[in-house]
């Protein structure tokens, strides 16, 4: 084994001396500079290499290959940890400064739940009478009751694809008994729906993602269209017919056609409508996601309720 | 003997600053800010510090080890599989060519390559993906997310700098 002196090792074997024609230092061998055009080479050569694997994999996994969603889905595993605790200190510093925000507006706060409270009191009173009367005509008819539907919680721990993909990854997986297709819901709408499952991480597409299309039913007048993503906040309404009204404010569902979404499940409201086309906000602020509710409901089947994940075990009618 | 070791050991652990510091901007680039529309335009810092060790540590910063990151980050980003490794090592060889050209030049200089850098990255990135969609990407977000990278550019590359200097100024 030769010992180079320190000098001349670093000479060689930084790149900037390797890219260049090879200038023997005076006084070396050129043995020194057989290896340094040998380093060129190998080095040229693995630009080379990499770049056409790269391109290879690039074409490959257009094809959707079973075996790249395999790797994908484990990767998903390996990184979630990471992920999980680069999210933590922002899930933190938000906490925080959301306790702060509370307690300054506390009052006012106050007051707005004291009026919504009394409001709420109104409709659950209207909900227990529609409720009653609902059990009623369905014993009138001999209707089958719903089995409960069931949800999985998860906590987001990343935001990912930046303006190409719109999705989230969260902390539940086939072991918490996720699975592809599943519907995404935050409290006040759906979301997206999950494209990924690894063990104990799956990863949700947004319905604002560009490859999103969902049947959607307009709340009212009940023209059917597609609600597509489009990598922007807002997605938009397709193929509504010619003659459809629709107008600023009205809510936006999941039709159930196609059978990737259950019916009647919240979206979004038209918040504009213009030549560009009709701009649909979602009802989850998406951005601010922290939490997400996975809706099994292909195991369950029937029509859905989006409802019935808030009210408890106990409370429901049998 | 063991302080020999030890010495070694030192000096093997920060052969991989340039590594650990991509994959650390990477999964940073990832994290989920409770800003509205903020995981849409979050700024390329992978990018930001490929293009700084392909400059400054191309001999700690290899040809695999950009391929490598680059499909690390297609995986965690859900992007077409090789997209970004193409975007890494391309980076990394157009830097490697211009190196000359880069010395002794000024921040200014450095941040204007960037500027180059990120636009063909955005380009390529922004063609791939709207094939793979068959349909045109909107080009708002990635113009945005481009103009944030170029913005914060002084932020990664500072924290480089210092990086380069503390642990591996004798390498």
């Amino acid at each position: 084994m030769v010992n180079l002196p320190p000098q001349l090792s670093d000479y060689l074997f930084r790149q900037e001396n390797l890219s260049m024609p090879v200038r023997r230092p005076p006084g070396t061998s050129w043995v020194y500079s057989k290896a340094a055009s040998w380093r060129v080479w190998a080095q040229r050569f693995s630009f080379i290499f990499f770049l056409a694997l790269a391109f290879g994999l690039l074409f490959i996994s257009r094809g959707n290959y079973a075996a790249v969603e395999r790797l994908r889905a484990r990767a998903l595993d390996f990184f979630a940890p990471a992920l999980d605790a680069m999210a933590r200190p922002v899930v933190l510093a938000e906490n925080a400064l959301q306790r702060v925000n509370h307690f300054i507006n506390l009052q006012a706060e106050n007051e707005k739940l004291r009026a919504e409270n009394a409001r709420m009191i109104q409709w659950q009173n209207a909900a227990i009478a529609l409720e009653n009367q609902n059990r009623e005509l369905r014993s009138l008819l001999n209707y089958k009751a719903e089995p409960a539907l069931s949800y999985i919680s998860a906590r987001v721990i990343a935001d990912t694809g930046g303006p190409y993909v719109r999705a989230l990854i969260v902390t539940a997986g086939r072991e918490d008994g996720v699975r592809e297709g599943m519907a995404a819901m935050t409290g006040e709408g759906l979301i997206g729906r999950v494209v990924e499952v690894g063990e104990w991480s799956s990863r949700i597409l947004l319905i604002t993602d560009l490859s999103s299309r969902i049947p959607v039913i307009i709340a009212g007048s009940g023209e059917h269209a597609i609600l597509a993503g489009e990598n922007r906040p807002n997605p938009r309404l397709l193929y509504l017919p010619q003659d459809a009204v629709v107008h600023v404010g009205s809510r936006v569902m999941t039709s159930g056609h196609g059978g990737v979404f259950p019916p009647e499940l919240p979206v979004g409201i038209v918040t504009s409508v213009d030549k560009g086309g009709i701009e649909v906000t979602p009802l989850s602020a998406i951005g601010r996601i922290n939490q997400v509710r996975l809706v099994d409901f292909n195991l369950k089947g029937g029509a859905f309720n989006p409802m019935a994940g808030n009210i408890e075990a106990g409370s429901r009618p049998r | 003997m063991l302080s020999a070791f030890f010495q070694r050991l030192d000096l093997g652990v920060r052969r991989f600053v340039p590594l650990v510091t991509v994959l650390a901007f990477i999964f940073l680039g990832a994290v989920r800010w409770p800003v509205p529309y903020a995981g849409a335009i979050s700024p390329s810092l992978g990018l930001a510090a490929v293009y700084y060790w392909s400059i400054h540590r191309p001999d700690l910063f290899h040809p695999v080890t950009a391929f490598a990151c680059g499909l690390l980050y297609d995986l965690i980003n859900f992007l077409p599989f090789g997209l970004t490794a193409i975007v890494y090592i391309g980076v990394h060889q157009l830097v490697l060519r211009q190196r000359r050209f880069f010395a002794g030049q000024t921040f200014y200089v450095l941040w204007a390559g960037f500027a180059l850098v990120a636009l063909l990255a955005s380009a390529w990135q922004w063609m791939v993906v709207s094939v793979y969609n068959n349909l045109w990407v909107p080009v708002e977000p990635v113009a945005l997310q481009f103009f944030l990278t170029l913005a914060v550019f002084p932020l990664p590359a500072w924290l480089l700098i210092r990086l380069q200097r503390v642990a591996l100024s004798q390498g």
